[in-house]
């Protein structure tokens, strides 16, 4: 399988602020990529250099084998972006937006596109009459997402895609989404909408302070995390307890014995569980949420744990690069 | 501190820097008017040769005003009131709208509603600021006159005469802030009604009757009563000083003001009497690509200054054979000696040459700031993020930038020849001699190196600094435009004077007019552009800010 984004070790500075730090990011042909991390981790940064709008300051970075800072229109050819923030032009209508987006893009066959586009205007609810300004965010962002999603193409960036839009304009996203993949697009898809990444992608890539810190399938990713253990603790006999293989912080509460295991130590807990009875038992995967709060948790904590002087170096550093 | 306090506070902070740049332009215009008066017309005499030479011209009295008599400070007042109307005038249909409409389209004014505020008082705040700013503006206007050593309570009733314009159009713009849904919509229509006013003022003025006593005063048509900045013009301060006209204008504005409350303490926010349009569902052909996108983003300013350039050639026109026509002799010479500085250094040449060369630089200007326009266009573009999506699809930066380049480049050229062409106009329906055609096609190519030579510089700034394009480049270009054309009147010396593309424009009077310089601008201009066009291709996109 080839990969259509290929990054290895990409930095970004801003004068003296370091936005990306050594960021690997693969995204192979055919599959949806979800690209996650808290605000200011350098999703964007890296979106806006895959797209050749930025040049980065060191590592290797190739779309479709190109690099995107010298080949970049004839790379956009190939692709669809949605931004994070759409901001339209004040004076033209969404409909004037859409139609000028696919055709800097490149109309193939007029009346394809015109039937795709009457399409999505209606399943996205979109009043293409309005002008830019009139919209709001969800309505922007439909703009964008309708111009993408109009055209075929090899790889669709979405930025955030679905911040503005509610749960049902969400999951119109998705179909269409998923109906674009049929013929074998490969798409690289920021969120922080986690229910959305874990419907959609095969793979995921987790940054944080502009460095990649996990990646893999979601199953793969899960097997990094423990999963959650929990039944009815009447009778039980607290030796035997603490005799359960591999089970880290037990503890009875409420009526229930509850503790963690590594996820790929489950199936030799099984037969402990089965002698115990383990009344109402229950075993919970741990979802995204806790792998991404997981590492996100532990940057709160280093910013906790950081002085007061280290964060006022960091504003001057910040100060320094404007 | 009351909520009126608190907005009206929060208004001055926000705009402080904003009205000090009107302010410092609004006192640098008077002031300029005033010694260019003074060294000039220094003489009662010659100041009564003008009014005389200006009664036989009319289409000077629809830019100016009507004679008030020779006395110094009436003869400014004639010059300058309606222009320093038009200044105040847009300062406060601008403020007015800035915090009304503006904050509502930006979604501000929910925020600021949804407090103890209410609908009304951010109005009212809006209101108070603008009657500050008028009366500020107005006060210097009549401290400059004490100053210059006019008589204080004339001096003070020529500026509640500005106040009372000031005033009247604060009215105005409140209340086009409820009519239209947009801002945009807004200012246009108040910046209209503010042209209006100065149109049909001049109208009135040109068809005044010179008063019989001395010949020197004109008492202004009836239209002029339509208009505030007419109402203003009629308290004639320096010569039969008349303070009810300018009531007038206050009532005006007191009027539009409550009428805006009005509406807004019944309508729904976002709400309009004048509901935006629902506009096309789909792209017209002419919306395919960079140039079409930037052709519709600058076809409205643009057609404003074609508009402007065809009225002004027109007046120009007409106006060089009514100096040659009228004139005397003595005349020609104080004249000549203006235009002639304004038409570059040592200029000398017959006075209606000197006087085409000398308006077509100020249309030079006119062209340089349409073109500033479209280069500020793309960064403004840039930094707002549609130029992220433009540049996401297989458009490269070079067509991007080459697009506002283009539009800018085709909209100088056709500001100058609409210009040259209504000039033509003017002066053959005036019965100009032939040889004035020839002046006026020379005087209108040769602006042109010098504008593409600005626009390739306001280029270079916003590749190396494009965060800086919009105070650094206008900054620039009226820096250039000031020293260039109005350096000789202020006696700048010639080293400085020569840093101004606009000091080499090719001077077409005589027999022997030489066009090296034009050409060495225009390669200028062709390698400055092309290496900004590079260096932008060499940077990152640099969005916000």
């Amino acid at each position: 399988m080839t990969n259509v984004v290929e990054i290895s070790g990409l930095r970004k500075n801003f004068g003296r602020v370091t936005a990306l730090d050594g960021l690997d990011l693969r995204v192979a042909s055919g599959e949806v990529h979800g690209f996650l991390g808290p605000n200011g981790a350098g999703k964007s940064t890296t979106i806006r250099i895959l797209l050749g709008l930025m040049r980065a300051t060191g590592g290797d970075v190739t779309v479709f084998g190109r690099n995107p800072w010298t080949d970049a229109a004839d790379i956009h050819r190939r692709i669809a972006y949605v931004p994070g923030d759409v901001n339209l032009w004040p004076n033209l209508t969404g409909g004037e937006a859409i139609d000028l987006i696919a055709r800097l893009r490149g109309i193939g066959g007029r009346s394809a596109y015109a039937a795709r586009r009457a399409h999505l205007v209606d399943i996205f609810q979109f009043d293409p009459g309005k002008k830019g300004r009139a919209y709001s965010k969800g309505n922007r962002q439909k703009v964008a997402l309708i111009a993408a999603l109009a055209l075929p193409a090899d790889l669709y960036i979405f930025d955030e895609p679905t911040s503005g839009l509610d749960p049902l304009m969400e999951a119109v996203f998705r179909q269409e989404v998923t109906g674009a993949l049929a013929d074998g697009a490969s798409v690289l898809l920021s969120s922080h909408i986690l229910s959305e990444v874990e419907h959609l992608c095969d793979r995921v890539s987790i940054i944080r302070a502009g460095r990649t810190v996990e990646s893999g399938t979601l199953a793969e990713l899960r097997h990094l995390t423990r999963t959650e253990i929990s039944f009815g603790s009447e009778g039980m006999d607290p030796a035997r307890l603490g005799a359960i293989p591999g089970a880290h912080d037990l503890m009875v509460d409420g009526g229930r014995v509850r503790f963690t295991a590594d996820s790929d130590a489950v199936p030799g807990l099984l037969g402990t569980l089965a002698e115990l009875g383990a009344p109402g038992l229950t075993i919970t995967p741990p979802s995204l949420e806790e792998l991404f709060m997981r590492h996100y948790h532990d940057d709160i904590s280093d910013r906790q744990s950081e002085t007061d002087a280290d964060g006022s170096r960091r504003q001057h550093a910040r100060r320094g690069a404007r | 501190m009351s909520e009126l306090g608190v907005l009206l506070l929060q208004r001055l902070r926000r705009d402080r820097v904003q009205l000090v740049a009107w302010l410092l332009g609004f006192a640098a215009l008077a002031a300029v008017g005033h010694s260019a008066v003074t060294s000039q017309y220094g003489d009662p005499n010659q100041r009564a040769e003008v009014i005389r030479v200006l009664e036989q011209t009319p289409s000077v009295l629809v830019l100016r005003g009507t004679p008030q008599g020779t006395q110094i400070d009436a003869f400014q007042f004639m010059l300058l009131f309606a222009f320093l109307s038009v200044l105040v005038g847009l300062m406060a249909t601008f403020l007015a709208v800035r915090h009304t409409r503006g904050d509502e389209e930006a979604g501000r004014a929910e925020l600021v509603e949804s407090t103890p505020a209410g609908r009304v008082v951010p109005l009212l705040a809006t209101a108070v600021e603008g009657v500050i700013a008028v009366v500020v503006m107005s006060l210097v206007g009549s401290i400059g006159y004490i100053l210059t050593g006019a008589n204080t309570g004339e001096a003070l009733l020529a500026g509640a005469a500005l106040a009372s314009v000031g005033v009247a159009f604060l009215g105005v713009g409140l209340l086009c802030a409820q009519v239209m849904a947009t801002s945009r919509g807004a200012n246009g229509l108040a910046a209209a009604l503010v042209a209006a006013a100065y149109l049909v003022r001049g109208i009135g003025d040109a068809t005044g009757t010179i008063d019989a006593g001395d010949g020197l005063h004109v008492t202004p048509g009836w239209t002029s009563w339509l208009s505030p900045i007419g109402w203003g013009q009629r308290t004639s301060p320096f010569s039969d000083p008349t303070g009810w006209p300018a009531l007038l204008g206050a009532a005006l504005g007191l009027l539009c003001a409550g009428a805006a409350l009005a509406v807004r303490s019944v309508r729904d926010i976002d709400a309009s009497i004048v509901p935006e349009r629902p506009g096309r569902t789909s792209a017209g052909v002419t919306l395919r690509g960079p140039i079409g996108l930037v052709w519709r983003e600058l076809r409205g300013a643009t057609i404003g200054w074609l508009i402007a350039a065809a009225l002004f050639g027109l007046l120009v026109g007409s106006l060089s054979e009514a100096l040659n026509a009228t004139a005397d002799s003595g005349l020609k010479d104080t004249l000549g000696g203006t235009v002639g500085q304004i038409a570059g250094p040592d200029v000398h040449g017959d006075l209606v040459d000197l006087f085409i060369v000398a308006m077509f630089a100020i249309i030079g200007a006119i062209a340089a700031v349409n073109v500033a326009q479209a280069i500020i266009r793309a960064r403004q573009d840039e930094a707002g993020g549609s130029a992220e999506i433009v540049l996401s699809t297989p458009v490269t930066r070079l067509r991007w930038i080459l697009a506002y380049l283009v539009v800018g480049c085709a909209s100088v050229v056709a500001v100058l020849a609409v210009a040259a062409l209504s000039a033509l106009a003017g002066a053959t329906a005036a019965g100009a001699p032939s040889s004035a055609a020839g002046t006026i096609m020379a005087a209108s190519v040769a602006q042109l190196p010098a504008v593409l030579v600005m626009m390739a510089v306001v280029t270079l700034i916003f590749a190396l600094v494009p965060r800086l394009t919009v105070g650094l480049g206008w900054g620039v270009l009226l820096l250039a435009i000031f020293i260039g054309q109005f350096g000789g009147l202020f006696g700048l010396p010639d080293g400085v004077r020569e840093i101004s593309p606009f000091s080499h424009t090719p001077v077409v009077i005589g027999p022997h007019v030489d066009w090296s310089a034009a050409w060495v601008m225009l390669g200028v201009a062709v390698v400055i552009g092309g290496a900004s066009v590079l260096l932008l291709r060499r940077r990152d996109l640099a969005l916000g800010g």
